[in-house]
């Protein structure tokens, strides 16, 4: 009677303890993503390349390269010994609320738990770069290769127009990702995606402009090909061998941020699945 | 049946991606003409540098010639595993492109290239066949996320896999295949060697 109380009692408080949690996230004014990120995976977080220590700095300028995606940063009053530029690719964005503006305040980035979002007026510039790509033969192998020829700049305005009227209430002041609108040589024109992750902007950036990938995705997009798909020698592979002839290819639009590089560990995941698995029970959890 | 992390993480609203890997195998000399849609598909790949539409149309097409030619399907394998962060997902899809890569000879073989006078003028036909398929994407697809080792489930993995394509949630598409052309043979030795994990249908 006693231990059946307490097998009870113990997954009782867990959910009283995850209860908690989930209400505390819910009422937080911090966006839910940097929420799940602490409380999920702390660990790689602190080794990120911003090597700030957590706080808010003012920021003199910004520019936004769509070769990868990247922002960078001039910040003022960084701390002596830290770097005064940011680099990365996971930067959220917000307004000014209401009452920054009336005070005057600058545009400011406010480093959380590693994370950086940055704060901006309705005009506020970032500067976009666009880079010119072209597909030419490497001279010393003779495969192709995309080499960017020339770049553009350009200026984006995140909340200007079409995305500030996008976003309602007090979700224009929580910092979220944005995509910035497709580049043309004229400017930045049509409309940019906006979400609570990158690959929610990237897909609400699909949405918007029937189907077609932002520049930086499309930049960032990784071909692989193997076998001898680009020859066309018609050579065969001995028989003897442990291998028959093959060929391969694969293209992949997940980004992967060098600040903060999360290697695939199998051990580690929540659940693997498949044929192999099932030999032993179904899903492993 | 979802675990608590799960749970919790679909609730804070991080994005779910799922990584997968197909191994079909077709046995049968009839099975053999996939083989040329297979290279015809790579091509139009490598022309358009690994553009993302074409290669998810690419795949559209390889699934459905593969549920066509369901009589051919002799063994089967699946994994894969669901990841809460882009990098690591990333990593993840490498890494399957690297073990699906080193199951076949892909790199010019010098001996083979010089012409043999000698050599007869008929072609030998491979009884083995076996396409590889890995695949990225965000959202939760239950008919992939199983034991995929029946023709029936099978079949729907494949129909799951084309429908990714059209709800654009597809972040890494890729597709290997073993032997490379026509006349060129996978034997049964090779098959048991190279693919230790397919399953009989």
């Amino acid at each position: 009677m006693n231990t059946s109380r307490f097998s009870l009692q113990k997954p009782l408080s867990v959910l009283m303890a995850l209860t908690l949690c989930v209400t505390t996230v819910a009422c937080g004014s911090a966006p839910s993503e940097t929420a799940g990120r602490q409380a999920g995976a702390p660990t790689a977080q602190n080794r990120a390349e911003t090597k700030l220590p957590d706080g808010q700095y003012s920021v003199q300028q910004a520019s936004y390269n769509d070769a990868n995606g990247e922002y960078s940063l001039l910040l003022l009053g960084t701390p002596a010994g830290a770097s005064s530029s940011l680099r990365t690719t996971d930067l959220q964005l917000a307004r000014l609320s209401e009452a920054d503006v009336k005070a005057d305040k600058k545009p400011y980035v406010k480093i959380e738990g590693g994370k950086p979002a940055f704060y901006m007026s309705e005009s506020f510039k970032i500067e976009y770069i666009h880079n010119v790509t072209e597909t030419k033969a490497d001279p010393q192998t003779g495969g192709q290769q995309t080499v960017v020829v020339r770049q553009e700049s350009s200026f984006w305005t995140p909340f200007a127009g079409a995305i500030a009227g996008a976003a309602i209430g007090n979700m224009l002041f929580a910092p979220r990702y944005y995509v910035p609108p497709m580049y043309s040589p004229g400017g930045l024109s049509g409309y940019g995606g906006y979400g609570n992750s990158y690959s929610q902007a990237v897909g609400n950036y699909q949405q918007r402009n029937g189907g077609a990938l932002p520049a930086a995705t499309r930049n960032t997009q990784a071909f692989r090909s193997t076998g001898r798909l680009g020859s066309s020698s018609n050579s065969r592979v001995n028989n003897n061998s442990t291998r028959s002839t093959g060929s391969g290819f694969g293209s992949s639009t997940l980004r992967s941020d060098p600040s903060n590089s999360r290697s695939y560990d199998s051990s580690r995941s929540s659940g693997g699945f498949g044929s192999g698995r099932a030999r032993v029970g179904g899903r492993r959890r | 049946m979802t675990t608590w992390r799960d749970r919790f993480n679909k609730m804070t609203g991080r994005t779910r991606f799922v990584v997968c890997r197909l191994f079909i195998h077709l046995a049968g000399e009839d099975a053999v003409p996939i083989l040329g849609l297979l290279n015809d598909s790579a091509r139009r790949a490598l022309a358009a540098e690994g553009d993302f539409d074409v290669l998810g149309e690419s795949m559209v097409e390889i699934c459905q010639a593969l549920l066509q030619y369901d009589t051919y399907w002799r063994s089967a394998a699946n994994e894969g595993d669901v990841l809460w962060d882009e990098n690591e997902a990333g990593d993840y899809v490498n890494s399957l492109f690297t073990d699906s890569a080193q199951r076949y000879m892909s790199g010019p073989d010098l001996e083979a290239a010089t012409p043999r006078r000698e050599e007869a003028l008929t072609l030998p036909v491979t009884r083995n066949l076996v396409v590889m398929i890995t695949a990225a994407f965000e959202g939760e697809v239950p008919a992939l996320e199983t034991d995929l080792s029946s023709s029936e489930a099978l079949a729907n993995g494949l129909k799951a896999l084309i429908n990714l394509h059209y709800q654009q949630t597809l972040r890494a598409v890729q597709v290997h295949f073993s032997p490379a052309q026509l006349g060129d043979e996978l034997t049964d030795d090779q098959l048991l060697t190279n693919f230790p994990e397919l399953l009989p249908l």
